[in-house]
């Protein structure tokens, strides 16, 4: 175990620089190989899914050339460097469509390393001007949703850096949307910042619980939200710009203090908008994108080969996350995005790739003919 | 690179008189779309409920007058000599859409001109008299009364006017859909869908040019599905909704059809196939296998027929996985031969992700080298496994095919055909009990993706299903 907790070290150490620390092109790359080496040699599925696409350590020089798993393959068995059964939380993908035995596992050996990424994160994209605030989380706490990875970083994130007045604002019966407008309320007329954090979804119920009420929030400068994943209404896909409209309208908001998050349960590090970073730094960035820390990587790939696109394609996002030191580090995404300078514009789940890849059921098949 | 001029995707017993704007006496107009993977620019009538209703009503007074009387045989043989000119090489028409359609529906050209020429054999005039003879008896039931083996007489009447409601997947099957109401004297509007909305209006172009009239008592034309103001008109204004597609569409329909009017869906099917020991010769397993890939490859599994999963029984002469791997060696032959249609990013990545879900799991993975070509996922289990389509087909061991009838007994209502290869009384067995659990097909393996002209379609008839018969009852 000697090989693992020197890498361990490693691993923290680059993400201990910080989400801001220069890219170490070399350094990543070396370690990425040794990740790789590890990986391959105790995460007995992977090195089977390596050495059939004649991938081994030996053989591949650069980090580009590491095999990516799909994440349907989390749904498959657990990909975890190991015994399974030796590992501090298993996340769980939510699998509300489609059922409990199809949900994608992950097994995360060392939360230490999640926690250490999520947080270096947040706090670069999310708390960039060192502001201390309450944390309003519409997201229940972890008791109701132990196997949940985003809950766990929400809490973790909230008990780390949220002043007095943080709380959940959801149980297992829902949002509590009349407690959190009071909370807003208060946050309005004591002139006192806010962070707001969770899935767009509950955002979106909130603005549907503060327009049944006609009821709209100054909230004083300072106040953000960190909102995550798809925004449907009736059935349709809502756009960010429209979604951050509403978010604007409906809470005094700038939009540079709305921040995406995009984060998956396959991987322990999470990607954010660079808006409120830059804003931090008294500029007004003209276009948002989602910035890679520097212990990930993220590569643009042709959806029919896999092969890397050329830049300024749209293809299908590849990760590289060596925060991920105990699963398995490259995943495969079925998510559309582009290439940028320093990051990628996200575009959302590849449309036709909704069954996630494994065993589909019957009704799952049907409902996605269309 | 020129612009390319717009198609007219519509058929109106008036022709527009201008190339846009309002048309004819209708007070129709035309604006310009773009379709399918190649951006097709095209020209689609834009229908108000009033401007519908009009049309949908000239419709059956043409059926009255020019319809109605004429002899089914007349109407078969027009119909056999219009079919003839969009599925033989070398006419204009034919030479049209295997031009046009790879762009309109992504299916590669090999694809379309094996469909049109497929199709084409079931649209002769002898298939369809056949096929009317084998639901009706007597052709001329559908022009006079006829005496029944019972006593007294009977007629068959088609309804005024059908509409129909098409899907985009099988480029063809709209021309299979107006060919049976006109079969049976009705008049009829066809709704295309965005996927494949020029077939039809070029079946009805070939028929106008061999008998004006009777392509008089046709209208094709597109609106996005679901506008319920339109459907509503439609649906009220007809004798027989006629709709395809997924179960979702097709139920959605079914709602809004009045009761008074006839209703034949036909939503989402899905096929497999089960090779038995005794088939599986040393000799006959790599044919065997090349049919089974021919029914994967055609229209890349998007049609009704199409089989998802292929049961082997275990203990032949050659083994699941060595016939797996014969499938494979065929479709990557077939690949080159007839390539997979256009995919989205969506579709590319559903099968990266199905592939290495299965390979983790433990299945046996038998891909194409580069992209998602082709995949066979070989494994020892009977569940039957729906496939992404294009090109994915699951083969499952089992030790006894009853195990296969056992799983498809699960797809209940959505089994549509069943291919096998068996030897003697054993294949008549097997229809026996796949029949009992919800097939409607059964086929030799490399038969399932071309359905004969006298086919039960999802197990009803094409015909007698349309048509209400008159009982002329001549006393004791």
């Amino acid at each position: 175990m000697e090989v693992r907790d020197a890498l361990r070290a490693e691993v923290l150490e680059l993400v201990g620089r910080g989400a801001r620390a220069p890219a170490d092109e070399e350094g990543f790359e070396r370690l990425a190989l040794e990740v790789f080496r590890y990986q391959f040699a105790e995460a007995e599925p992977y090195r089977r899914f390596c050495e059939r696409r004649g991938r081994t350590p030996d053989s591949v020089a650069r980090w580009t050339e590491i095999p990516a798993v799909p994440t349907a393959a989390f749904k498959a068995a657990p990909l975890v460097c190991g015994d399974p059964g030796d590992v501090e939380v298993v996340f769980r993908t939510s699998g509300t469509t489609q059922g409990p035995e199809n949900r994608g596992a992950h097994h995360v050996r060392d939360l230490a390393l999640y926690e250490a990424s999520a947080l270096v994160n947040f706090q670069g994209h999310v708390l960039p001007d060192g502001a201390r605030l309450p944390m309003l989380v519409l997201g229940p706490t972890l008791d109701s949703a132990p196997d949940s990875s985003l809950t766990w970083m929400l809490e973790r994130v909230r008990r780390e850096f949220g002043a007095n007045g943080s709380a959940h604002f959801a149980d297992a019966d829902g949002l509590r949307l009349v407690e959190l407008q009071a909370a807003l309320a208060e946050s309005e007329a004591g002139a006192r910042p806010v962070a707001l954090l969770g899935t767009a979804a509950a955002f979106a119920h909130l603005l549907e619980a503060m327009d049944e009420r006609g009821r709209r929030f100054r909230l004083p400068p300072g106040s953000r939200i960190m909102e995550t994943g798809g925004f449907k209404r009736r059935g349709r896909e809502i756009p960010r710009e429209e979604f951050y409209k509403m978010l604007v309208d409906g809470l005094g908001l700038s939009a540079f203090y709305c921040v995406a998050e995009y984060g998956m349960t396959e991987m322990c590090s999470q990607f954010y908008d660079n808006v409120l970073r830059e804003r931090a730094r008294g500029r007004s960035p003209a276009l948002r994108y989602k910035v890679v820390p520097p212990w990930v990587r993220t590569q643009v790939v042709d959806p029919e080969t896999l092969e890397p696109c050329a830049e300024g394609r749209v293809g299908l996002l590849r990760h590289l996350d060596l925060a991920n030191l105990d699963s398995v580090a490259a995943i495969q995404t079925d998510d559309l995005g582009v290439a940028g300078v320093g990051g990628f514009e996200l575009l959302g789940r590849a449309a036709g790739a909704e069954l996630r890849g494994c065993s589909i059921a019957m009704d799952q098949w049907l409902n996605a003919q269309r | 690179m020129a612009e390319r001029a717009a198609l007219d995707a519509f058929w109106m017993p008036e022709q527009p008189r201008q190339a846009a704007g309002p048309f004819g006496d209708s007070g129709l107009e035309v604006r310009e779309r773009a379709f399918g993977p190649g951006h097709i620019p095209m020209r689609i009538p834009t229908f108000t409920p009033h401007t519908l209703r009009e049309l949908l009503a000239g419709l059956r007074q043409k059926r009255a007058d020019l319809l109605a009387e004429r002899p089914v045989i007349d109407i078969i043989e027009t119909i056999g000599r219009a079919a003839r000119r969009l599925t033989t090489p070398g006419e204009q028409y034919y030479d049209e859409l295997a031009g046009i359609l790879p762009e309109l529906t992504g299916y590669s050209r090999p694809m379309i001109e094996i469909g049109l020429e497929r199709m084409g054999a079931g649209w002769k005039a002898d298939g369809l008299r056949a096929a009317l003879e084998d639901e009706f008896g007597v052709l001329e039931v559908l022009d006079d009364f006829q005496p029944r083996p019972t006593g007294g007489m009977q007629r068959a009447f088609g309804p005024p006017l059908t509409v129909h409601v098409f899907s985009g997947n099988i480029p063809g099957v709209s021309v299979s859909s107006l060919i049976r109401a006109l079969c049976v004297k009705s008049a009829s509007f066809g709704k295309t869908a965005a996927g494949e909305p020029y077939f039809a209006v070029c079946f009805a172009r070939a028929l106008a040019e061999e008998d004006a009239e009777l392509a008089s008592c046709l209208a094709v034309g597109y609106w996005p599905g679901g506008s319920e103001d339109l459907e509503a008109v439609a649906f009220s204004e007809a004798g027989a909704v006629i709709a395809y597609g997924s179960d979702e569409a097709v139920g959605d329909i079914a709602c809004r059809v009045p009761p008074r009017v006839r209703f034949l869906g036909y939503p989402n099917r899905v096929g497999a196939a089960l090779v038995s020991r005794n088939a599986l010769s040393r000799k006959a397993a790599r044919q065997l296998a090349e049919n089974a890939a021919r029914d994967v490859v055609t229209f890349d599994q998007q049609g009704c027929v199409s089989p998802h999963t292929i049961y082997i029984e275990a203990g032949g002469a050659v083994s699941p996985l060595e016939y797996a791997e014969y499938l494979a060696e065929a479709l990557d032959g077939l690949s080159r031969e007839i390539p997979r249609g256009a995919m989205t990013p969506g579709e590319s990545a559903l099968i990266h992700q199905l592939r290495a879900h299965a390979e983790i799991r433990g299945a046996t993975v038998l891909a194409s080298e580069q992209g998602t070509e082709w995949t066979v996922i070989v494994e020892e289990r009977a569940q039957f496994e729906p496939s992404p389509l294009n090109r994915v087909i699951q083969v499952r061991s089992v030790d006894d095919l009853g195990e296969a009838v056992s799983a498809l007994d699960k797809v209940g209502a959505h089994l549509q055909t069943v291919a096998i290869a068996g030897k003697g009384d054993q294949v008549k067995a097997l229809a026996g009990q796949l029949g009992a659990v919800g097939a409607t097909r059964v086929v030799p393996i490399g038969e399932a993706a071309w359905p004969t002209p006298h086919w039960h379609h999802d197990g009803r008839f094409q015909f007698m299903d349309l048509v209400r018969f008159v009982d002329l009852e001549t006393g004791p």
